[in-house]
């Protein structure tokens, strides 16, 4: 064990300020430190995607980060997509598109969708599937997870993927 | 009570509803076992055997112990002292004849058996003080596979039973097998093996006990299927009256047949908190996940089959191998159900059965999704080597073994009625939906480009519930009750972890109801609360689906009547519209079902109104059905990397009444592309020396969105038998047949090699032996 560090970022909009040892993982701090529980943990060892936040812009696994790290930095997770109780056009998507089940790779498959939609917002099938390549799933097959996908993409460009 | 009319108008059922989970599942509101967290609670973890089968000469856990923020150190021995001194081994799901304990004392029986509990203010700190145990083995020779544990001079795993079978090798016959052997044309002989291969939901195991000295109760957040069955092995072990354990469930990261009942790592964690006074949350890692929470499907299947020239199967000896793991608990009973479904839909005449499951060094066998498949994973590559033998067509010969059955059932040679039982039509639906003379064209053309494509196609039949025979097909409890604010309240034992039971569980309480959807809430997860009942064997849809319906509708009954008296009018003039009951064509009339409730609580009724508007309902099964079907897979298989690229992959199942299309589909996509991990990606593997060598995903190996094809889906409703209630289980039926399918069509992609597969799981290297690339 060493002293904890005092660790400041804005998650979501808000800045957040707590401390955490310096071993201490994002995922870890923004689930215990900061309360933010959406994010989920599914192997700890930088496969899953389950744990994936958006970091300055840039999708981050954060069982793979630590805390430390990330100070200083802007993090959206999966808590700061909906406006209150109004999801956003992603959320909506994937509502009508039936794209989850039990909803624990959720927050990861959001979270990447979101930063791939961020940086190609007219992406191809196979574009998705490989960018959504390093997410799992275990309840859907993904077939409804990349319908919901191309449901946000028609939603928001009024286009075909 | 009044009678009410059978059919209501459906609004819901039969249209893909949004689902009620999604606003805090796609929001990162919900609740899984992990997200809890309590006033003063603290983290265990465990400390794990690194052998797999060696004698504890020793612990020290002093230093642990000393390690600032530990709270407890408890070694298996420390942890019986804590527990009902009475209590059977903790077997979990199914049964477990030998003698353990909860943390191992003696020895050790597998990679990653529990020896040790460490609790800490942090998991980190868990962690520190875990390596910090000094553990003192004396490694014993392993039990690796089903061959050594058969060898009477194995080391036997368990020392009181002396012997690495687990039970006497039973051996049954249906009909006269000597008969139908003797006057066959043909013997064709098989030996089917499938993998161990595992679960893995994406949420790991966890909970998070919490005992409170000053009541004696212990409050368990767990995380699965049934929360009665946790509730009484935790009352059980701990010696607690069952009245003062409660489990709690809210949202559950995916199961697949994993976590049923409280575990080995619950009960110590559970124990724990007693011992401390405070909350204690425990969540497995993945490496644990992989290693010791359980596998399955590691079975060989010796196969004969008595067989006419003209295609027709007459019979099947079998004899079948389950490998256990280290402490049997489903797989003590799995050689019943293999028993019971290996006929299928086919007319046979004679079938013998044998079953030996055996102990090994390895994880248990646990439920995945299907756990009898090797019933349909046997049976159809038997079916598609008949073919072969005789230079029949694989569709054909499935043709002419199985009858339609809606019109004059069959009965399985195992006892069942094939009424309902629609394959036949899915094989004619088959040959409508691919045009096989097209593709054998394609297939020689890409052949002569050096390029090899196969078609595969399996059949399958799912008891779920299966079709009246007689008894009941089941007993499945739902209550229901109005609230004070007008919902209509159902409670049940499901567990929902993906299902969606909340979206569909609704949809059918408000068409029996007559209300909106929104006006019906499900209650799950609340062991003081739900009765009895458990998710699993594809019963939710038709069991407690039909519950659902039969309760919604008799507390529609009551509250009619109530109505009635309040209004002053016969319940045959009443009607419910917007949430309110009035005499028809009297808007006027109309009070709301909150009114109505709170009004039937004053309890101000005459004798021969029912004015408690709660039911319970013990549904039966009504006269069920079976869910079945075929699958195809068309696939190329690159012989130069030995890579399988599946070009498509199309599904007819009949689940009976669909629910909600979208949610039906989603289990069958999810169902199959576990099946497409199995063969051709997942194994839990171990060394002979039974040493674990998939503890991590990049070992283990999940099929992502690179690897699985579109999913085509043809729905076939076709024969229902009951009045009311024609859903049925859908969940298992994708994982079951989508294996034989894929092995199917690669082994006709390989035909050119004279390739004959009779095993499940081809990865790339495995596909280069088979053709002699490597």
């Amino acid at each position: 064990m060493s002293t904890p560090i005092s660790i400041r970022l804005t998650l979501n909009g808000t800045a957040r300020e707590a401390a955490a040892e310096p071993r201490k993982t994002l995922a870890d701090f923004l689930r215990e430190d900061c309360g933010a529980t959406g994010t989920h943990l599914g192997c700890e060892h930088g496969v899953c995607g389950a744990c994936t936040v958006i970091v300055d812009g840039d999708p981050v696994r954060s069982c793979l980060m630590l805390a430390v790290q990330a100070q200083g930095t802007e993090i959206t997770t999966i808590e700061g997509l909906a406006d209150g109780d109004e999801m956003n056009p992603l959320q909506r998507a994937m509502k009508a598109a039936h794209g989850f089940q039990c909803g624990f790779c959720t927050p990861g498959f959001l979270m990447s969708i979101t930063a791939m939609l961020d940086e190609n917002p007219n992406p191809s099938e196979t574009e998705i599937r490989e960018t959504l390549s390093g997410n799992l799933c275990r309840c859907t097959g993904y077939e409804s997870i990349l319908k919901g996908v191309i449901g946000a993409i028609t939603a928001t460009n009024g286009s075909n993927a | 009570m009044s009678t009410v009319a059978a059919s209501m108008p459906q609004r819901y059922v039969g249209t893909s509803v949004e689902r009620s989970e999604d606003q805090r599942i796609l929001t990162g509101s919900g609740t899984y076992v992990d997200d809890i967290s309590l006033p003063a609670m603290v983290h265990a973890t465990f400390v794990r055997s690194p052998f797999a089968h060696a004698r504890i000469t020793g612990i020290d856990t002093s230093e642990a112990e000393a390690l600032p923020g530990v709270h407890a150190v408890v070694t298996g021995e420390a942890l019986q002292a804590m527990l009902d001194p009475e209590a059977p081994s903790p077997g979990g799901f199914g049964t477990a004849p030998m003698k353990f304990t909860v943390l191992c004392t003696d020895k050790v029986r597998l990679v990653g058996d529990p020896v040790v509990m460490v609790i800490a203010d942090s998991r980190y700190i868990a962690e520190d003080a875990a390596e910090l145990v000094v553990v003192e083995y004396e490694p014993l020779q392993p039990v690796a596979d089903a061959a050594t544990a058969l060898d009477p001079s194995s080391e036997p795993i368990f020392e009181d039973l002396g012997r690495n079978v687990s039970q006497d090798a039973t051996v049954h016959v249906h009909g006269d097998v000597d008969a139908v052997f003797a006057k066959a044309d043909r013997i064709v002989t098989t030996r089917i093996e499938q993998h161990r291969h595992q679960n893995v939901p994406m949420e790991c195991r966890g909970c998070v006990a919490d005992f409170d000295h000053a009541t004696g109760h212990l409050t368990q957040h767990s995380a699965n299927q049934g929360v009665h069955s946790a509730r009484s092995t935790l009352a059980v072990q701990l010696g607690l009256e069952p009245d003062k354990v409660r489990i709690l469930c809210k949202d559950i990261g995916g199961s697949f047949g994993l976590k049923n009942g409280a575990s080995r790592e619950e009960i110590a964690v559970a124990a724990g908190s007693r011992l401390l006074g405070r909350p204690v949350k425990w969540i497995e890692d993945r490496n644990e996940n992989l290693a010791f929470s359980g596998h399955a499907r590691e079975e060989t299947l010796e196969v004969e089959a008595a067989v006419n020239d003209d295609g027709l199967i007459l019979g099947l000896k079998v004899r079948m191998v389950c490998d256990t793991g280290a402490y049997p608990a489903m797989g003590s009973m799995l050689g019943g159900i293999v028993e019971r479904m290996i006929p299928g839909p086919y007319k046979m005449e004679a079938l013998q059965f044998e079953y030996v499951p055996v102990i090994t060094n390895k994880a248990a066998y646990v439920a995945y999704r299907g756990p009898w498949a090797a019933e349909t994973f046997t049976r159809e590559r038997l079916v598609d080597q008949i073919a072969d033998e005789l230079g029949m067509d694989r569709v054909e010969i499935r043709m002419r073994n199985i009858d339609y059955q809606g019109v004059d059932p069959g009965t399985m040679i195992t006892g069942s009625t094939l009424k309902s039982c629609t394959v036949r039509e899915s094989l004619d639906t088959l040959v409508e939906k691919i045009d096989f003379a097209e593709f054998r064209a394609r297939q020689v053309a890409a052949h002569a480009e050096g390029r090899y494509l196969g078609i595969g196609v399996a059949s399958y039949i799912e008891s779920a519930p299966g079709p009246y025979n007689g008894r009941p097909l089941g007993r499945e409890r739902i209550n229901a009750k109005l609230d004070d604010d007008g919902t209509v309240l159902v409670f049940t034992g499901q567990m929902p972890h993906g299902q969606s039971h909340e979206t569909t569980y609704a949809q059918i309480a408000a068409d029996a109801f007559g209300v909106d959807f929104d006006q019906v809430r499900i209650v799950v997860g609340d062991s003081d609360v739900v009765p009895p009942g458990n998710t699993g064997g594809s019963r939710g849809a038709p069991m407690a689906g039909g519950g659902t319906l039969h309760a919604a509708r008799q507390l529609r009954g009551k509250v009619l009547d109530v109505a009635a008296h309040l209004l002053e009018a016969s319940v045959d003039d009443l009607e419910i519209v917007d949430a309110s009951v009035g005499v028809k064509g009297v808007p006027t009339s109309r009070r709301t079902l909150a009114d109505i409730a709170l009004a039937a609580k004053s309890g101000d009724f005459p004798d021969e109104v029912d004015a408690d508007l709660t039911v319970e309902v013990k549904y039966e099964g009504g006269m069920g059905g079976w869910a079945g079907g075929t699958h195809c897979a068309i696939v190329e298989v690159d012989v130069e990397t030995g890579r399988v690229h599946i070009d498509r992959y199309l599904v007819i199942e009949d689940c009976g009444q669909l629910i909600n299309p979208a949610l039906v589909d989603g289990q069958i996509c999810g169902g199959v592309v576990q099946g497409i991990g199995a063969v051709l990606l997942e194994r839990s593997a171990y060394d002979e020396e039974a040493n674990f060598l998939a503890g991590t995903f990049m070992d283990y190996l999940l099929p992502s969105t690179t690897e699985v094809p579109h999913i085509e889906i043809v729905h076939l409703e076709s024969v229902f038998l009951d009045d009311d209630v024609n859903f049925r289980g859908v969940g298992e039926g994708g994982m079951i047949v989508c294996p034989p399918t894929l092995i199917s069509a690669i082994e006709d992609a390989l035909s050119p090699f004279g390739v004959h597969i009779t095993e499940q799981h081809v990865p790339p290297l495995r596909i280069l032996e088979m053709i002699g690339a490597i």
